[in-house]
């Protein structure tokens, strides 16, 4: 196996405490979802390899305190992220509406390249629902961002949702990557090209039968 | 002209030399994150420099153009170019100029003693030169830089020796190595055998050119097989090809060979690999080709001087889907009585052969490492121990039984003094030497060989069958007859989907082996509350961390944004930052404490005890934990003119009314329609009990107080308006001493301490300033200053004098807005001093 280029990125779960985002990143990292959390005070991170491309891209999921009183310390977390999930829990209005708050807190401090998915979760919770799911859509819409309803409990969309982030913070950053795998190609396909030209060199002039004998 | 970027190149700019290298470094515990700057370090000769560059293409394009002039340096120049214009720096630090001599000492010393090395690599470059000419592919480069740098004595760990290691992250060797041994582990889980056949041929041409076709022994199979190893000994004989290793002989044979390949199937060449005579072509049937990797050949030499090309082996290895496979073509040391040699020559090839690996961070791999080896060749081990006759009449009986027992290479095996854990198969044809040239006729010359098996076929490895073993007596051009043999080999296919999942496997056992080690540790509380804080009171908490994580862990309380400390001014955390050994624990105090400088704020409502603590762990989480709690307002702390407002103790105003108070500039009245006190009640309070008490207390304002009984003052005044104070005469001094210590505003107000310093000798001045302070401020002066003097009416018991009082109250009632110096200090006790006198105002 040619050795591949490695590459690292930050994404964020942001929104309301109780949406749900220690229990997706838990789904995401371990498979497992612990119903009773205690809620995340402090930010938190777990890790986690995917293979997009070709290239085995390893993130670090950042999991954040979503109380109020916290948020002007976790601000400063949003410069580091690459990549911010907007989290909020369709069995609650309210979590939806304040969407809007935590978006232009992410314009405000993430830097600008920072690609950006919506997130409305607790999908299974259907009888309780407050959200619908052209609400959503219609939000991330207008914000430019892609949109996935999920459920930490059901395991719904779960992988889909990480791994459409990170493919998309991937492209973001395509340009500076594709000189890096292009330069390590070189050696990888070495022996291809060595292949080539061999078979020329090895029967010139025999024009009957060419390169393949 | 003008100098254009034309005539300046990276060549000239920075002196890249054999003793110069730019690798990339990066910590093992932080990973490149993507945005990050690439770390550098930069070396020449013994000098090193760490450098930062911004991420992006700019960087990598520096970076892969430095390592591109670094080879070209490394394969053009003998002679080192000297950069003369580095010289005038190196003079300008004399450390750094010994530095150099010292090396250039050193350099010598290894040169010479190194000779023997440098003409090693020069003959081994031979064969370089040759296939680069013959091929000039890449590689050959590559083979030719790194046969230099073996010669250099260098940390490995410093060289670019190739771009990969400049460009792929060492970091993630690591991780990278992990996945690779857990896939070797596992390989029975995504792999399945399936049979392919390979076809190996050995001919020694004895230096012919090809005179007939080579199908009779290339397309003996009735199937085409999957591959070819096809195998040359004495291609060329001539000086020419020992000395230069130059041939045109290689084309011709090539050709025979493509020409004879099995007509029902296309072959695609591989690679062709020659040292001297000695050669070994590598085809694949057309279809396998894409699922051949990791190509690599290699060439040793043997012969004279234990190095020349005249004898030794070429390999090829390849990675055929899952299995590693190198391909041996040796030509042996020749004479019957030379098999200790041959032995020899074996054990020389299998430890000099080393093929280099496309991760440069991996050792090179020998011969043995690989899942199938086929050694092929002219090994020359001959039939001993039997005359010509006897060898003749057994072969004419075809007895092979019996000949084969007398076999060197058979009985070495046996004594397993060569080619250990070898196969072979029986051997069922005539001996394959030595024959006169375009006959079937046994040597006729003056030497007349004893026949023997020459030219053999071996293998090492599992599922691996042989279909045939045979010599081709048809062909007729050399004094050896070719051999084949063709063998089934089950090869380890990879299922993908099986693959992916052992991978997938593989890489969250990782993941999650990695998130175990992200240090953790549980906090006894997360919400401290600091109930009733008072004025000087210390208030102190435990925080107890335990390490519950899989590793030791570092704990430190950072900064949050904006602010410049890592917790507000009242609160301390003790210790702030630490190390916690797995499973081990800390406890840490979290101390509240409100002294003059905080409390101004506090009292008046603009601050709260209120704050958050993050806990960060290196290379881990942060927590965040809380801190609450309320404090009661007090007198200590307030201003003059705050305190003239309240005619009420201030712990039974509202947090609402304390707030106003303390927005309201002097002068003005709106909270309290009645008219403000004259001076504060609390002040008025102290010093009419001094009054009462204390005017021939002896050592008044000398001896320090009780604590205990400060704090039931501080009660008092902050809570009610008692007759008396509680506490000795001491404690009420001392009160009183700190009440004005922590007045927000002094006494005098900042703004006239300047003023003061000026006319400080001038006692009527002095007096006029006074009469200039807001109300409030000059009530409170003039108050004290009448208490003072009524203190030294009494001197005789109390033992104060007007120097000891105006060294006192002087610091206390003219501060300095900022740091004051001993000329300041005595003016100030000089200004004062007017009004100690008997019968001033
Ligand atoms: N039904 C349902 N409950 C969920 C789901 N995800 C989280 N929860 C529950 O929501 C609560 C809060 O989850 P948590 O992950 O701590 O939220 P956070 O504060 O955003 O980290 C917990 O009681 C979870 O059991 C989900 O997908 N479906
Ligand atoms: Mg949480």
């Amino acid at each position: 196996m040619a050795k591949q280029y490695d590459v690292l990125f930050r994404l964020l779960l942001l929104g309301d405490s109780g949406v749900g985002k220690t229990c997706l990143l838990c789904r995401f990292t371990d498979n497992e979802f612990h119903p009773s959390h205690i809620s995340t005070i402090g930010v938190d991170f777990k890790m986690k390899t995917l293979v997009i491309d070709g290239i085995k891209v390893r993130i670090q999921i950042w999991d954040t305190a979503g109380q109020e009183r916290y948020q002007t310390i976790t601000k400063q977390y949003y410069r580091r992220a690459q990549g911010i999930f907007l989290v909020y829990d369709i069995t609650s209005e309210r979590s939806f509406q304040h969407i809007m708050k935590w978006a232009s807190d992410v314009d405000e401090y993430a830097p600008e390249k920072v690609r950006k998915i919506l997130v409305g979760n607790k999908s299974d919770d259907v009888d309780k629902r407050q959200v619908a799911t052209e609400q959503g859509i219609k939000l991330a819409k207008a914000y430019g961002m892609d949109f996935f309803e999920t459920s930490a409990f059901t395991n719904q969309n779960i992988a889909e949702t990480f791994t459409r982030l990170a493919e998309q913070v991937l492209a973001a950053n395509k340009k500076d990557l594709d000189l890096l795998r292009m330069s390590n190609n070189d050696e990888i396909n070495l022996a291809a090209l060595e292949e080539e030209e061999g078979l020329c060199d090895g029967a010139p002039g025999d024009q009957g039968k060419g390169c393949w004998c | 002209m003008a100098i254009t970027a034309d005539d300046v190149s990276l060549e000239d700019i920075i002196p890249i030399s054999l003793d110069f290298a730019v690798v990339e470094v990066s910590s093992s515990e932080e990973l490149a994150v993507v945005g990050a700057d690439t770390k550098m370090k930069v070396s020449y000769q013994e000098e090193e420099l760490e450098l930062r560059l911004p991420f992006g293409s700019h960087s990598r394009l520096f970076l892969s153009e430095v390592n591109r002039v670094w080879s070209d340096v490394c394969k053009t120049t003998t002679q080192a170019p000297k950069f003369e214009w580095i010289s005038k720096y190196h003079k300008a630090t004399r450390g750094l100029g010994t530095t150099v001599n010292k090396l250039n000492q050193h350099q010598k010393k290894e040169k010479s003693s190194d000779k023997k090395g440098t003409i090693e690599g020069e003959k081994g470059s031979n064969s370089g030169t040759h296939k680069s000419k013959a091929y000039s592919s890449p590689e050959s480069q590559s083979i030719f830089s790194r046969e230099d740098r073996n010669d250099l004595v260098r940390s490995s760990s410093h060289t670019p020796s190739n771009k990969a290691q400049i460009l792929a992250m060492p970091q993630f060797g690591l991780r990278d190595n992990l996945i690779r041994c857990e896939l070797l582990k596992n390989e029975d889980l995504y792999t399945y055998p399936e049979d392919f056949s390979f076809f190996l041929g050995t001919y020694n041409v004895n230096g012919q050119t090809p005179k007939e076709s080579l199908s009779p022994w290339l397309s003996c199979t009735l199937n085409p097989p999957d591959m070819y190893c096809i195998g040359f000994q004495e291609l060329d004989l001539s000086k020419e090809a020992f000395f230069f290793n130059d041939t045109p002989k290689e084309l011709e044979w090539t050709k025979a060979v493509s020409q004879a390949l099995h007509p029902d199937a296309k072959y695609a060449l591989v690679k062709l690999v020659r040292l001297v005579g000695i050669m070994l072509i590598f085809y694949v049937k057309k279809e396998h080709a894409e699922f051949i990797s990791d190509v690599e050949a290699e060439t040793v030499g043997t012969g004279i001087m234990g190095r020349m090309g005249n004898k030794g082996a070429v390999a090829v290895r390849f990675r055929f889907h899952n299995s590693d496979i190198c391909v041996v073509n040796s030509h042996l040391a020749a004479h019957i009585e030379e098999y200790e040699r041959r032995n020899q020559d074996y054990k020389e090839i299998c430890s000099r052969l080393q093929f280099r690996q496309l991760d440069p961070s991996q050792p090179p791999l020998t011969i043995m490492k690989h899942d199938v080896i086929l050694w092929i060749g002219d090994l020359n081990y001959r039939i001993s121990e039997l005359d010509v006759s006897n060898v003749k009449e057994l072969i004419g009986k075809k007895d092979f039984e019996t000949l084969h027992s007398y076999d060197q290479l058979k009985r070495q095996i046996d004594e397993e003094a060569v080619f250990v854990g070898f196969a072979e198969g029986d051997i069922d044809f005539q001996p394959t030497y030595k024959y006169d040239t375009g006959s079937d006729k046994w040597d006729t010359s003056e030497k007349c060989r004893v026949p023997a098996w020459c030219d053999r076929i071996l293998w090492r490895g599992k599922n691996i069958v042989q279909q045939h073993y045979q010599s081709h007596m048809a062909l007729k051009t050399s004094d050896h007859k070719p051999v084949s043999s063709l063998l089934v080999i089950g090869i380890k296919k990879v299922n993908a989907e099986a693959y992916k999942k052992t991978f997938e496997e593989i890489v969250r056992n990782i993941d999650k082996m990695e998130n175990e080690c992200i240090p953790s540790v549980t906090l006894s509380k997360r919400e401290f509350h600091f109930k009733d804080v008072k004025y000087m009171q210390h208030h102190a908490e435990t925080l107890s961390l335990v390490n519950d994580g899989q590793v030791p862990c570092q704990f430190e309380f950072i900064q949050k944004p904006n602010e410049p400390t890592y917790c507000k001014p009242w609160l301390t955390a003790n210790p702030s930052k630490g190390f916690i050994a797995k499973g081990g624990s800390v406890d840490i105090e979290l101390e509240v404490f409100v002294n003059r400088s905080t409390a101004p704020e506090l009292n008046s409502g603009k601050e709260q005890i209120e704050d958050i603590l993050v806990l960060h762990l290196e290379r881990g989480k942060d927590y965040f934990i809380s801190v609450i709690g309320n404090y009661l307002p007090s007198c200590y702390g307030s201003s003059i003119h705050s305190l003239c407002q309240l005619r009420e103790p201030i712990q039974d105003m509202s947090q609402e009314t304390l707030r106003e108070v303390a927005k309201m500039s002097g002068g003005e009245n709106a909270v309290n329609t009645e008219k403000p006190l004259d001076i504060p009640k609390e002040l008025w309070m102290m010093v009419d009990h001094l009054f009462r008490n204390a005017l021939k207390q002896e050592d008044i304002f000398q001896q320090p107080g009780l604590r205990s009984e400060f704090a039931e003052i501080r009660d008092c005044l902050d809570t009610g308006i008692p007759d008396s104070l509680p506490g000795s005469n001491h404690s009420v001094a001392e009160a009183l001493l700190l009440f004005l210590d922590a007045l927000p505003e002094p006494v005098v107000p900042y703004s006239f301490y300047q003023q003061c310093l000026e006319i400080c000798s001038n006692a009527s001045q002095c007096e006029k300033v006074i009469s200039m302070l807001p109300q409030c401020h000059k009530n409170v002066f003039n108050y004290l200053a009448a208490f003072l003097r009524e203190l030294l009416k009494n001197s005789a018991s109390n033992r104060l004098d007007v120097n000891i009082l105006a060294t006192i109250f002087a610091s206390l009632l003219l501060r300095s807005p900022t740091k004051q110096d001993l000329a300041e200090k005595r003016k100030t006790q000089e200004f004062f001093q007017h009004f100690l006198a008997q019968g001033s105002s």
